[in-house]
């Protein structure tokens, strides 16, 4: 675990460092605050489209930083030849793969905290109200959405050599999952055999992304989502993480590096 | 005892292209490196030398056959516990300083928290980094870089170290400190296992070496015993072994 | 000194001008034909855009509970937004309309599962004033296609019915009625607006009557004409000349407004009332 840690470490590190996550968070705040400064029928106390222009760039940012941070890390590390002093020490690839997703996992954490904390000063500042638990809620969900895309990513960055066609790839993967996943099951309604059937496979087998997608809930002020859920949201996210994981790891642990 | 053992090594590229035949870069190499000794490890462009290294280091499977460190086989990750490596040029996190890289490197290896701080200094300022240890690497020339990858593969005081021409691109005193501390590590009785085509300082620096060509072992031994054989130096040893015309 | 590339760099130049300012002058008069920079930017698509945006501001409506495209195209009837209805059924509760506030069976254990993340109960904003979540949407979709119509007469509705916002929505309507001078809608609106909201009793008779010349002129020739609402606005003109004693008018108003209605007894029953009020035989 240590050595898992120390990898996570450096990639936190190397997030910090890198200017990816200040612009795009200083692009967030310039663009609700663009949209907030309109004048709207004067009245200063909508709020609504304001928190969901807010979460929309905080969505997409996370995207952004999630699959552009992890799909370059094992293709930096070959084209930088990184890899090869770092494997020379008493390293496994199962613990390297697993450094570099719980790396990318926190780094993104750690940017979706502060766009939360900003997000919750924005609607706090029109709302007057703090439902703090519902937007942990909904952070924990984002967050958990983004561990099954950066595993998903990471295996992508072992089958595609570009991490930019690794990245666009898992761009359309994503959004592809995020628009339509939820339909797919009434898309096969209307298809015949064996279409139907195959969709609906389909349907069964992706990841429902959207499932953590909880943005109408916090904009419209809905209630907290039952805890229980949570947890099954939870196990389900572990599930496909594990998965791609597992998958990058069988694809990754015999090959060969030259 | 044997540090390093080599046993009928055969390594084999299969590329992904229909058609194209497969490529032997090892033929059944054989070979023990016994505590203690500086070995050279020499060999034209393409003879395999780096293949037999990637093997060692874990980075490609053998095909067939076994490599072994310190009796381990080098497939499983503790083998690499006890060597130090320092490849060819300097891969480094470029956005750390050279302190981070250690301490980063210090965590891989496990080595106590109370301990750690006090390696670094030291191999800091072995390798004369120790004015330069906040700023980061890739503000550093590129001797200093090639010293800081040395610092790196010496924060685990390695019983062995892998150095994969570790002269290549310095000016004479950044080769004349490699050469110093190569001595040192002699001297503490840890064995070296280097890849080089200066072959004056093999000649200087080497207990023993082998000479590969195309995959295949040609020769094998004492430098003295070579030297003492062949009656001329190791360069016109090394043309004759791989068969190029010497020099008129 | 050879005086020819000067001559040449000369023309260059002067070309180069006259291209650009008639080119400035061409990009000009399109924006502001175009009226919006949306146009510049989006060009035809910005429809569509506008159409989104206005089914946002129904969704909003809803708290965020909305059928996809997907649960549209199974439903029969799609073709009005709530929003739109709650403008049709003015004055009477827009609960009414037919919808279920439980949420539809689930098709599979994930449809069941994710209910628990997207709104999936049927909603209305409920608190006093949260239809103010609605505008901004309404104001987007107007801005990407002012010939929208629809956009116009729904905000206004909620600016003064809900919000007591009456000079924003006249605002708005006059907005409107820049970008789409022929809309009998929008002076039908804008005379509901005077009528209820500030008792100008002859600017409202003005404006209505005006919508009714519109109307005549654009809806009266097509083989299947806007009858709804061209009623709306006889039995709005109707309503006010009651309310003003001139009942004779009132009687003119409600006897067209008899010849297009669904219901004509009921339009009867009133003409009855009046003539009863007058003294007159039925």
């Amino acid at each position: 675990m240590n050595t898992i840690w120390a990898l996570a470490k450096i990639v936190v590190l190397e997030m910090v460092r890198r200017k990816d996550f200040y612009v795009l968070f200083i692009l967030t705040v310039l663009l609700t605050g663009t949209a907030g400064s309109v004048n709207l029928f004067n009245d200063n106390s909508i709020v609504r489209y304001l928190k969901e222009i807010c979460l929309l760039l905080i969505w997409a940012a996370s995207l952004v930083i999630a699959i552009t941070c992890t799909a370059r890390q094992i293709p930096a590390e070959r084209e930088q030849r990184t890899i090869f002093p770092l494997l020379a020490k008493p390293v496994t690839r199962a613990q390297f793969l697993l450094g570099k997703f719980l790396g990318c996992w926190v780094a993104t954490g750690m940017a979706l905290l502060v766009f939360y904390v900003f997000f919750g000063i924005v609607s706090a500042s029109r709302e007057q109200h703090w439902p703090v638990l519902n937007y942990l809620q909904a952070g924990l969900l984002h967050w958990l959405m983004l561990a099954i895309v950066i595993a998903l990513t990471l295996l992508g960055s072992i089958v595609f050599a570009a991490p930019s066609s690794n990245g666009t790839i898992c761009f359309v993967c994503t959004a592809g999952i995020l628009l339509l996943g939820r339909h797919l099951n009434k898309v096969a309604l209307g298809l015949t055999e064996p279409l139907q059937s195959l969709l609906y496979g389909v349907y069964f087998a992706i990841p429902h992304l959207e499932l953590f997608d909880v943005r109408d809930l916090i904009t419209h002020n809905w209630d907290l989502i039952p805890w229980g859920m949570m947890v099954l949201a939870t196990l389900y996210a572990a599930a496909y993480t594990a998965f791609f994981l597992t998958a990058a790891w069988l694809i990754f642990r015999r090959r060969p590096l030259n | 005892m044997e540090t390093l053992t080599i046993d009928n090594l055969r390594v084999e590229y299969r590329s992904r292209a229909v058609g194209e035949p497969v490529k032997t870069a090892v033929k059944g190499l054989n070979l023990r490196v016994a505590q203690g000794e500086v070995f050279g490890f020499l060999g034209p462009n393409g003879a395999g030398k780096t293949s037999t290294m990637n093997v060692l280091l874990g980075f490609v499977p053998p095909t067939s056959g076994t490599a072994r460190l310190f009796g381990v086989d080098v497939r499983e990750p503790i083998a690499r516990q006890r060597i130090g490596y320092l490849p060819e040029q300097t891969y480094y996190y470029k956005f750390l300083t050279a302190e981070e890289l250690l301490r980063f490197y210090a965590e891989i290896f496990q080595i106590p928290k109370a301990e750690r701080s006090q390696r670094i200094d030291a191999v800091l300022k072995l390798v004369e980094l120790d004015h330069a240890r906040t700023r980061q690497i890739k503000t550093y020339s590129k001797g200093m870089q090639q010293r800081a990858g040395l610092a790196q593969s010496l924060i685990n005081n390695p019983d062995l170290l892998i150095l994969d021409e570790p002269t290549s691109g310095l000016d004479p005193i950044g080769r004349m400190k490699v050469r110093e501390i190569i001595q040192r590590l002699k001297s503490e009785g840890k064995t070296v296992f280097f890849s080089s085509h200066e072959l004056g300082e093999v000649e200087t620096v080497c207990d023993r070496i082998a000479i590969l060509h195309q995959g295949e072992l040609k020769t094998e031994g004492r430098v003295s015993d070579l030297l003492r054989e062949h009656g001329t130096n190791l360069e016109q040893i090394f043309l004759k072994i791989i068969g190029h015309p010497p020099p008129p | 000194m050879n005086p020819a590339p000067a001559l040449l760099a000369a023309l260059a130049l002067a070309t180069a001008l006259a291209t650009g300012g008639r080119l400035l002058a061409w990009q000009t008069e399109r924006a502001q034909d175009a009226g919006s920079v949306f146009d510049l930017l989006l060009g035809e698509s910005r429809r569509a855009f506008a159409v989104h945006a206005f089914l946002k501001a129904d969704a909003y409506y809803h708290s965020g509970f909305y059928p996809s495209v997907f649960d549209l195209a199974q439903q029969a009837d799609n073709s009005k937004t709530h929003l739109q209805e709650s403008i049709k059924s003015a004055g009477a509760e827009h609960h009414d309309h037919d919808h279920d506030a439980k949420p539809a069976k689930a098709r599979d254990w994930l449809e069941a599962f994710g209910s628990h993340f997207f709104p999936s109960q049927h909603r209305h904003l409920e608190k006093f004033g949260d239809e103010r979540e609605i505008l901004p949407w309404l104001r987007l979709a107007a801005e990407l296609d002012p010939h929208r119509i629809e956009t116009y007469t729904v905000a206004a509705f909620w600016l003064r019915d809900r919000l007591n916002k009456v000079n924003d929505a006249e605002q708005f309507l006059r907005e409107g009625l820049r970008a789409n001078p022929q809309s009998y809608e929008i002076l039908y609106e804008l005379g509901r607006l005077y009528a209820e909201n500030n008792r100008d009793v002859p600017r409202a008779r003005a404006v209505l009557e005006l919508a009714v010349e519109r109307w005549l002129k654009q809806e009266a020739p097509k083989a299947d004409p806007d009858k709804l609402g061209y009623g709306q606005i006889l039995a709005q003109l109707a309503d006010l000349e009651e309310r003003a004693g001139n009942l004779d008018r009132a009687l003119a108003h409600f006897a067209r407004l008899k010849q297009v209605s669904p219901a004509p007894e009921t339009v009867q029953k009133r003409i009855d009332e009046l003539l009863a009020r007058q003294g007159r035989p039925r």
